[in-house]
């Protein structure tokens, strides 16, 4: 087990996980979103996005027992660290901190996505299927780390844990556009594509199944029974809160702010792994 | 999310026994015991698979007073305790047991288009509920391309008819396309989407549905609530407002006497010395191998799961694959184009209010003359939710990090439309059995597809007029993901038993007393939702199949070509309902 298998959602024991795994830059200015005119550091929020005052949570005496339940689950009961030995979990947690980084949240209101994900790979819950090209998904993320650390030495000679948050985004970077420039043997075993989706698309549903995460974009969350009534024109119900926008610019020492293409082949040779149905 | 711990919650036992016990949304019950077969029982159907067509089937069965029982893979929900108004929560709705997948254009599975548990499919269906055009019925007569069906639009349209009132659908008074009708129940007050397609389809002169068809209660009908708008379609309507068979179908089967054995996997389909079809083995709960004897065995387990069966079935005379003597099963394997485009507003939208489907085109849904391609496309409202929406932002704009947590900040000023276009039934595009096994030990699926240069065609041109829609409507940026929506195909129907498995009545070619009722009948799809189409199907296999009686049972020729229309095997209390409306 891993230090990170006690911790919840609650600040003190998460900061000590990356105290732990000596992170202690993790805070560092050059890591927080700027605003774009003053070029600074915004500090962290309890709830960043612009919907200042909004919790769906408040709501949940609204909610169905089941959907309450399982919601209030996902929030107090973060499963343990299971499948990722100690050495993996430590680099998992540098790529989801970079994947989709959290600097923008104070420690309080961190989402623990590496348990989230975790816990799918030790109870080997999977999609439906396999993309043929693909090992399982257990594998694909053995394989994925291994690869992301052997991109790391090759472009900046150091473990990836150990790199400027800039240059971990540039190994980052090689994956999105299909062009790793090591671990060419572990990408004879799985495309590289399909890992970028893969990993991406767990990352994912771990961070935006939270509460905490629809709040931050405005999402009313669950709604049965209650339903909603203001169906046009945008509206909020009366227990949503209108958008407050503010302007703010991804870190400096961040590639992710902008947007390309995913590398490889596109259109309908690039499909997400786990989609949900749309119409 | 804690995944565990719904996996640690009871659900799909089937707890029936007493009155009232099994409830299906806040006020729908199943008020009667369900009967149980005794394990040595021989019955007159045998379902595998209690889906769209496997439900529909298994009620006019028994109503019609046939023993039947259905056997399902997945659980008998409970829906009040089994499904939640959570996107990550309701990922047991679907087939997430394994699967390969590949070919140039690999199709996603799972949560994308495949159920699992009573009501299948229709359980996280979005219900659009567009009838088929009757060119779709002579494709290849009319426009050259695909294969004709063994029946006309004219053979299944009496069931669209009851269908719509059993589901039932809502929709507009006058639905303009293919064979124009209107809808006996009245349609929905607009969403966010919806507006947007409304006003860039009305900007460009192209024509609109508002409200419909979908099969939404728009309002309350018995022991049906009315829609609330909360936009949870797909993950299971805990209202009931939605249809699934589980909440149109099965209870009315269950009071007429019906069971339905869940939670059990049929293995394989046996074969007697007769040449007929005597019953099937499957695993119960426990993994306990069990054998169902049956008169007829009808396999309704969709375009993966029923070829599956049929070539796990292999025996001596049929050594690849049960009814395949035409080395068609799993061949013709059809999804439709399902990219959606996105287009982001300077004002908020909210896009997760109201049900995704709720208003569409079918303009372009015929060939013309005018493009380089056959067939057409649909364009329909589509509202992801959060987590899909985040994974379609990651291809649709390559977002990832601060780029990703960016676009999600703005979720609610995206629209999302989908194009649903026709892809054509290809041989190369099939299903066969992967060297990988389930946990029965049985080999499971291999997918393999590619887009032929038609179907490419179709993706693109939709894309273009569904962006241009979006920027009329006033959008300021617009992206697209590619994907796919639906499948069917895989054991077609047709006349010729040299490159088709069954007859237009899902019997197969090769033997008598094996049927086949499911979207893999399908041998063309249009650029309509499937959905409502395969419960058509179903209930005119069932009139064949109670017209024929003692025929069908005993495996004889049958004699019936055209099945009276039977009226009264609609479950209680929708027939003779709603609004006449223009024909």
């Amino acid at each position: 087990a891993n230090t990170s298998s006690r911790a919840t959602a609650r600040g003190g024991r998460y900061a000590r996980t990356l105290h732990e795994r000596g992170a202690q830059s993790y805070s560092d200015e050059n890591r927080l979103p700027v605003d774009p005119k003053t070029r600074q550091p915004l500090p962290p929020r309890s709830q960043p996005g612009y919907y200042a005052g909004f919790s769906t949570l408040s709501q949940q005496e609204f909610w169905d027992e089941a959907t309450r339940s399982v919601v209030r689950a996902r929030v107090e009961q973060v499963p343990p660290i299971r499948y990722f030995s100690a050495e993996e979990v430590r680099l998992m947690q540098a790529i989801c901190d970079r994947l989709l980084p959290q600097d923008d949240r104070d420690d309080a209101h961190k989402i623990l996505v590496v348990n989230y994900i975790d816990d799918r790979l030790y109870n080997r819950r999977i999609d439906g299927y396999r993309f043929e090209d693909m090992p399982e998904d257990q594998e694909a993320h053995r394989l994925g780390l291994q690869a992301i650390e052997a991109i790391a030495q090759h472009m900046f000679h150091s473990s990836f844990i150990q790199l400027e948050p800039l240059e971990q985004d540039q190994v980052l970077q090689s994956i999105h556009d299909c062009k790793p420039p090591a671990g060419h043997d572990i990408w004879q075993k799985m495309s590289v594509m399909h890992y970028w989706l893969l990993i991406m698309q767990d990352v994912l549903d771990a961070y935006y199944a939270h509460p905490y995460a629809w709040d931050e974009i405005g999402f009313g969350g669950p709604a049965y029974p209650r339903g909603y009534m203001r169906l046009e024109g945008g509206k909020p119900e009366p227990w949503e809160v209108h958008e407050q926008r503010y302007e703010w610019a991804a870190p400096p020492s961040s590639l992710s702010g902008e947007y390309s293409p995913v590398g490889g082949e596109g259109e309908h040779k690039q499909q997400t792994p786990g989609q949900e149905g749309t119409h | 999310m804690n995944k565990s711990a719904i996996n640690q919650a009871p659900t799909g036992k089937f707890n029936g026994s007493k009155n009232g016990d099994h409830m299906l949304g806040p006020i729908q019950k199943i008020d009667v015991p369900m009967r149980r077969f005794g394990s040595d029982e021989e019955v007159d159907f045998c379902i595998v698979g209690v889906g769209s067509a496997g439900g529909v089937l298994l009620q006019r069965l028994a109503r019609a007073g046939f023993r039947v029982v259905g056997i399902e893979a997945g659980p008998f929900w409970n829906t009040e305790r089994d499904w939640v108004s959570d996107e990550a929560g309701s990922s047991k709705l679907y087939w997430n047991e394994l699967r390969v997948t590949g070919g140039e254009d690999p199709i996603t599975l799972g949560a994308n288009n495949s159920g699992r548990g009573v009501g299948g499919g229709s359980v996280h269906w979005a219900g659009f509920t567009p009838r088929f055009h009757p060119s779709d019925f002579r494709v290849y007569s009319q426009d050259g391309v695909g294969v004709d069906w063994p029946i006309a639009y004219e053979d299944l349209k009496p069931y669209y008819e009851l269908l719509e009132k059993e589901i039932p659908v809502a929709g507009p008074a006058y639905y303009p396309w293919g064979d124009p009708h209107g809808y006996t129940y009245g349609p929905h007050p607009m969403g966010g989407v919806g507006d947007v397609l409304i006003k860039g389809c009305t900007k460009l002169g192209i024509r609109v549905s508002a409200g419909g068809p979908v099969a939404i209660t728009s309002g309350s009908h018995a022991d049906r609530p009315h829609c609330i708008y909360r936009g949870f379609c797909i993950q299971g309507c805990k209202v009931g407002a939605k249809q699934s068979t589980l909440v149109s179908h099965v209870p009315d089967a269950i009071r007429h006497g019906a069971e339905i054995r869940d939670n059990c996997m049929v293995a394989r389909i046996n074969l007697g010395k007769k040449g007929l079809v005597t019953g099937v083995t499957y695993f119960d709960p426990g993994g306990n191998e069990r054998e169902l004897r049956a008169r007829v065995v009808l396999v309704c387990g969709y375009a993966i799961e029923t070829p599956r069966l049929l070539l796990n079935s292999a025996c001596p005379g049929f050594e690849n694959g049960l009814a395949n003597s035409s080395g068609t099963v799993g061949k013709y394997l059809m999804v439709q184009i399902g990219n959606v485009v996105f287009g982001r507003f300077p004002d908020p939208i909210r896009m997760y209010k109201a049900p995704p489907a709720h208003a569409l085109t079918e303009e372009f849904y015929e060939t013309d003359p005018r493009h380089d391609f056959a067939r057409g496309f649909a364009i329909q409202t589509v509202g992801p939710l959060p987590i899909a929406f985040a994974k379609q932002m990651m291809v649709a704009k390559g977002a990832w990090g601060w780029g990703m947590r960016r676009v999600m900040m703005d979720y609610n000023h995206w629209a999302a439309l989908g194009v649903l276009g026709e892809i054509l039934p290809w041989e190369d595009n099939r299903v066969e059995l992967a060297d990988d096994t389930d946990r029965h030990g049985l080999r499971v699926a291999k997918i393999t597809f590619r887009l032929h240069d038609n179907d490419k065609k179709i993706a693109r041109f939709g894309t273009d007029k569904t962006t241009e829609v979006l920027y009329a409507a006033g959008a300021e940026e617009v992206v697209h993901e590619a994907r796919y929506a639906h499948l069917v195909g895989g054991a077609r129907m047709g006349r010729d038993p040299r490159i088709s498995v069954t007859d237009s009545f899902g019997r197969t070619h090769d033997i008598r007393n094996l049927f086949i009722c499911d979207g893999s009948l399908l041998p063309t799809q249009g650029s309509a939702n499937p959905g409502l189409t395969i419960q058509a199907l179903a209930a005119r296999t069932a009139d064949y199949l109670i017209s024929e009686g003692e025929n069908a049972l005993t495996g004889r020729p049958g004699t019936v070509s055209r099945p009276p229309v039977r009226q009264n095997l609609s479950p209680r209390g929708t027939s003779g309902r709603g609004v006449p409306r223009i024909k």
